[in-house]
């Protein structure tokens, strides 16, 4: 499409002229010319290896020439809706993209309203947002290891990935009250604090991870099919990574070494030893790795988390800001209980006028957000960009010179999640 | 407050940097916005990437409607340049609201591509010279109502409501919704 | 008087009823193609093995398998009240499908698939060979031959089909074809080299007081082991059927018991190569040995029996592969088939002829 900048002319924004004359063509409907020896085949959405999205490959014979994909089969206008929401009514919407990623998907989002309220979450809550972020970050991996598994025919890793992720879903479910929509962190704190035992539970936890990490390794990883299928497949080198963006784990197993975590710490994360794994070789079995050591990282900072939260027990969840204002039935409710109940003043809360963007670091690489109020309680404008969605470009850009395949392979190994890069 | 000074500081550099281009350097909360003509974009789009800002995190286009404008940004950072990682710039132009029209940055940053497709589909806003410009979420019947300008109003569904009864339940929705 | 003339009238004739059924079951033509181990063995075996397989896999990956159906039977039912389901689905053919193709190549597979067992001897005795004396003695020739029939009506089902995943399967089916045959009857052929006979029966007389020719000519029995897995998709090698890429390969518009058919068809090919492995490298019927003049019970019953137990563990064993190996790619199956496979298949040749010459 090219279009005369300097002409007067108004430019016609009629989207259905973008195809070959006026007919109105739906996505992947089009007419298209092809070679002779050219096939196009159609990859989902109904499909047992491509998720809620489409990828439109055209082969010439085993070998994939061009990719498209097709996203969009899971889209909720999450940024629409939350233009006519209640600040706190966003919360449990965003968290709807990635559900098994919840904390990470609506912490830049409180973070953001935050900074335009001006405060910040007490050191308690701090700790406990952190805990719930790596808990989901490390489910959210052995999901995508279950999903890698199965891709490739190896239905031990999917059962095993799949099984483990329930010892941390059940980890968070014992914090928050749910399994995966959990709706933890809220404006200056948490939501409910940790229970009693909580963090007994969460040791036994890290000691079994680290056992089964070991049975990750030598069951899929150091497999020699699944190695054969991994090496040397979807090289992506750190120049194309850089320049299409790819965020997360598969940003890290091309060499290049960002971590939001690391770069512009939020929450407590500053306060915590840990390290960003970085991988030079920058193909699936790389992208792999990088999961696994995360996932051992992520099991670090669990630990030193643990330690923080028996240090601050019985510690306020709750910004002074909000907790001066809760009746009092409420804070005796907290002594006893260790729960807060969700304030009725968040109902009606007014953010005063500005423009904030936050980042973090989820389970599939950086979320960003940006916030604009106009001092009323709706936002003006809320903008999501979800790890998954920037990764989605590499499907056009990595797949091509693959064989149908390596599709499952790359596929599974960018741990591309649908509904969170459709939003 | 240090990183209050810091922010300042870079923010002078910038200015400094791309002088005549840019018109405004504000300081907000996560982000520096610097704001620069539409004529101009392009190329403040190179010099910032010669600077060292090599992706763009978020096509953000905000419709001010009172204004007749949009205002079209690009969140841009770093990776290999692990100073500039800290800070993250977005590049903002506005365009009157009746004639949308941008050069696209993709050639620059091809990580802008599929964002500015989105923008393409949700306010109508053309970019100038985008290799494939269609739309990318949405079906193009849905794309054609801009359904992210602000006079596009979602109509919620709002509590149970029971339909008149002995009528055509499905062709009564349609025709609602038409 | 009388009533003692209908007592032995009745008695003829159940007797003779009787004996005909008898004569009709163990009729080699028919025992072997239809009963052991033919179709009813094969369908016993097939459902036991995937029952296995479901469950061995289900205990690797910490979770119990089909259980719902018969918790009592550890949920071995699971597989008829699948087979019942099967059947009852309806079955859909596109209106773009080639029909007499489509429908005919699911039962063709089927029967050519079991075809190998209707020619092989299960037991020593004369009269239980199903091929006369002259054919009989080049059953290994026979049976082999008759192996590579099936695959050509798989390719014809993903041609009839009319849709992209499974011209793609039926294309990576016909390069599989040709990867696995060669390597499979010159793994088995090695075998008559060193017995010098095309005959099963000589072959299994051969490998009597546990000198199984599989412990004297390992090479020969891996090749034709790998070239069985790939013949019959097993695990890593599950490719022209790869449910995430192709869907179901050639079997993709395959609806209701088509569908089961088509399933049943690769494992009763399984069951059959299986049956081929055991004669020709485990000593068949061996350590048994029948008297010369056996009657149905001792000369073909237990023989047979016998034959079918070890070819259940030969059986078994590829089918737990599945919960180790991922899949391979197409081309990586090809690479290993016709580079390692086949030159183990060579090896395994050279290595017969030469204990053909010294033993």
């Amino acid at each position: 499409m090219i279009i005369d900048m300097q002409s007067s002319e108004v430019p016609r924004l009629n989207m259905s002229s973008w195809e070959i004359g006026e007919s109105r063509y739906l996505p992947g409907m089009e007419i298209k010319k092809l070679g002779k020896e050219k096939f196009v085949v159609y990859i989902g959405p109904q499909h047992p290896g491509s998720g809620h999205m489409r990828i439109i490959i055209k082969v010439d014979g085993d070998v994939i020439v061009e990719a498209d994909p097709d996203l969009g089969y899971v889209h909720r206008t999450m940024e629409k809706l939350s233009e006519g929401r209640a600040y706190i009514k966003i919360i449990p919407l965003v968290e709807r993209m990635a559900i098994l990623d919840a904390c990470n998907a609506t912490l830049p989002y409180v973070e953001a309203v935050e900074k335009l309220l001006g405060l910040e979450a007490p050191e308690r809550a701090k700790y406990l947002r952190v805990a719930l972020c790596e808990i989901n970050r490390i489910a959210s991996h052995l999901y995508g290891f279950g999903i890698f598994g199965v891709f490739l025919g190896h239905s031990t890793m999917y059962m095993w990935g799949f099984g483990d992720r329930e010892i941390l879903v059940e980890l968070a479910e014992k914090l928050t009250g749910a399994r995966l929509t959990h709706t933890y962190p809220i404006f200056g704190g948490v939501r409910r604090d940790a229970p009693q035992n909580f963090t007994d539970n969460l040791r036994k936890a890290i000691r079994y991870l680290r056992k089964r990490l070991e049975d990750y390794r030598r069951m899929f990883l150091d497999n020699p099919v699944i190695r054969k299928r991994l090496e040397g497949v979807g090289i992506v080198s750190k120049r194309a990574a850089t320049d299409l963006g790819l965020v997360g784990p598969n940003l890290r197993a091309s060499g290049v070494e960002y971590d939001v975590r690391a770069v512009e710490p939020y929450e407590a994360y500053d306060e915590f030893d840990f390290e960003i794994p970085v991988f030079e070789e920058g193909d699936s079995l790389a992208r792999a790795w990088v999961r696994v050591e995360e996932i051992k990282q992520s099991l670090r900072i669990l630990e030193q988390v643990a330690d923080k939260l028996d240090k601050t027990k019985g510690q306020q969840i709750m910004h002074d800001r909000f907790w001066a204002k809760v009746p009092p039935l409420y804070k005796k409710v907290f002594e006893a209980e260790g729960r807060v109940k969700l304030m009725p003043l968040f109902a009606i809360l007014r953010v005063p006028k500005g423009r904030a963007f936050a980042r973090t670091e989820a389970g599939r690489g950086e979320i960003t957000y940006y916030i604009e109020s106009d001092g009323k309680d709706k936002p003006y404008r809320v903008r999501i960009v979800s790890p998954s969605y920037r990764n989605a470009i590499m499907f056009k850009y990595a797949i091509p010179g693959h064989r149908v395949a390596d599709l499952p392979a790359i596929y599974g190994s960018f741990d591309y999640f649908p509904p969170e890069a459709d939003r | 407050m240090s990183s209050n000074d810091q922010l300042k500081n870079f923010s002078e550099k910038l200015k400094e940097n791309l002088g005549d281009l840019i018109s405004k350097v504000e300081i907000h909360k996560g982000f520096i916005l610097i704001e620069t003509h539409i004529d101009k974009v392009r190329e403040t789009a190179k010099k910032l990437k010669e600077i060292g800002f090599d992706h763009v995190k978020s096509v953000t286009v905000v419709d001010r409607m009172k204004d007749g404008v949009f205002e079209v940004g690009y969140h841009v950072s770093s990776y290999l340049n692990k100073d500039l990682a800290k800070y993250v710039v977005e590049l903002v132009t506005t365009v009157p609201r009746d004639k949308p029209l941008v050069p696209s940055l993709t050639d620059i940053w091809l990580s802008a591509e599929f964002q500015e497709r989105e923008a393409y589909e949700g306010f109508g806003i053309i970019f100038k010279d985008h290799p494939d410009l269609r739309p990318i979420l949405l079906a193009p019947p849905v794309a054609e109502l801009k359904p992210m300008r602000k006079d596009f109003v979602v109509k919620e569904e709002g509590i149970y409501r029971e339909l008149p009864k002995k009528e055509n339940v499905s062709s009564k929705v349609s025709e609602k919704k038409g | 008087m009388a009533y003692i003339s209908i007592w032995t009238l009745t008695r003829d004739v159940i007797s003779t009823v009787f004996w005909g059924i008898v004569k009709l079951i163990f009729w080699p033509p028919i025992y072997q193609f239809v009963i052991i181990p033919g179709l009813v063995a094969a369908l016993v075996v097939v459902i036991s093995i995937i029952w296995f397989e479901r469950k061995a896999a289900a205990r690797v990956q910490m979770r119990y398998g089909p259980l719902e159906v018969s918790p009592k039977l550890a949920g071995y039912l699971q597989l008829f009240a699948d087979l019942i389901r099967y059947s009852f689905q309806e079955i859909i053919i596109p209106r773009t499908a080639d029909i007499i193709p489509f429908i005919t190549s699911p039962f063709f597979a089927l029967l050519l698939s079991l075809l190998p067992l209707a020619v092989i001897p299960v037991s020593p005795v004369k009269w239980t060979w199903p091929l006369t004396l002259s054919a009989m003695r080049y059953s290994v020739l026979i049976a082999a031959a008759l192996t590579t029939l099936s695959p050509i009506f798989i390719v014809a089902m993903g041609w009839a089909s009319n849709n992209r995943f499974s011209t793609i399967g039926s294309m990576r089916e016909s390069f599989l074809i040709t990867a696995y045959e060669l390597s499979a009857i010159i793994g088995i052929f090695s075998v008559v080299a060193t017995v010098h006979s095309f005959d099963f029966t000589n072959i299994v007389n051969f490998q009597g007081g546990g000198k199984w020719l599989g412990l004297i000519n390992p090479i020969a029995l891996l090749a034709a082991f790998i070239a069985t897995l790939i013949s019959t998709s097993a695990f890593p090698f599950e490719i022209s059927d790869a449910e995430n890429e192709i869907v179901a390969g050639p079997f993709t518009e395959y609806s209701g018991l088509m569908y089961g058919v088509n399933m049943g068809t690769a494992y009763i090919k399984r069951w059959a190569m299986s049956v081929l492995i055991v004669l020709a490298f485990l000593g068949g019927w061996r350590p048994y040995i029948p008297p010369p003049n056996a009657g149905y019970i001792a000369g073909y019953l237990v023989p047979s029996l016998i034959v079918s137990a070890k070819a259940v563990v030969v059986m078994a064993l590829m089918s737990f592969l599945r919960a180790v190996y991922g899949r391979y790619r197409i081309d990586q199956a090809l690479h290993i088939s016709w580079k390692y496979v086949f030159a183990l298949a060579i090896a395994g040749f050279g290595l017969g002829i030469l204990e053909g010459y010294l033993l």
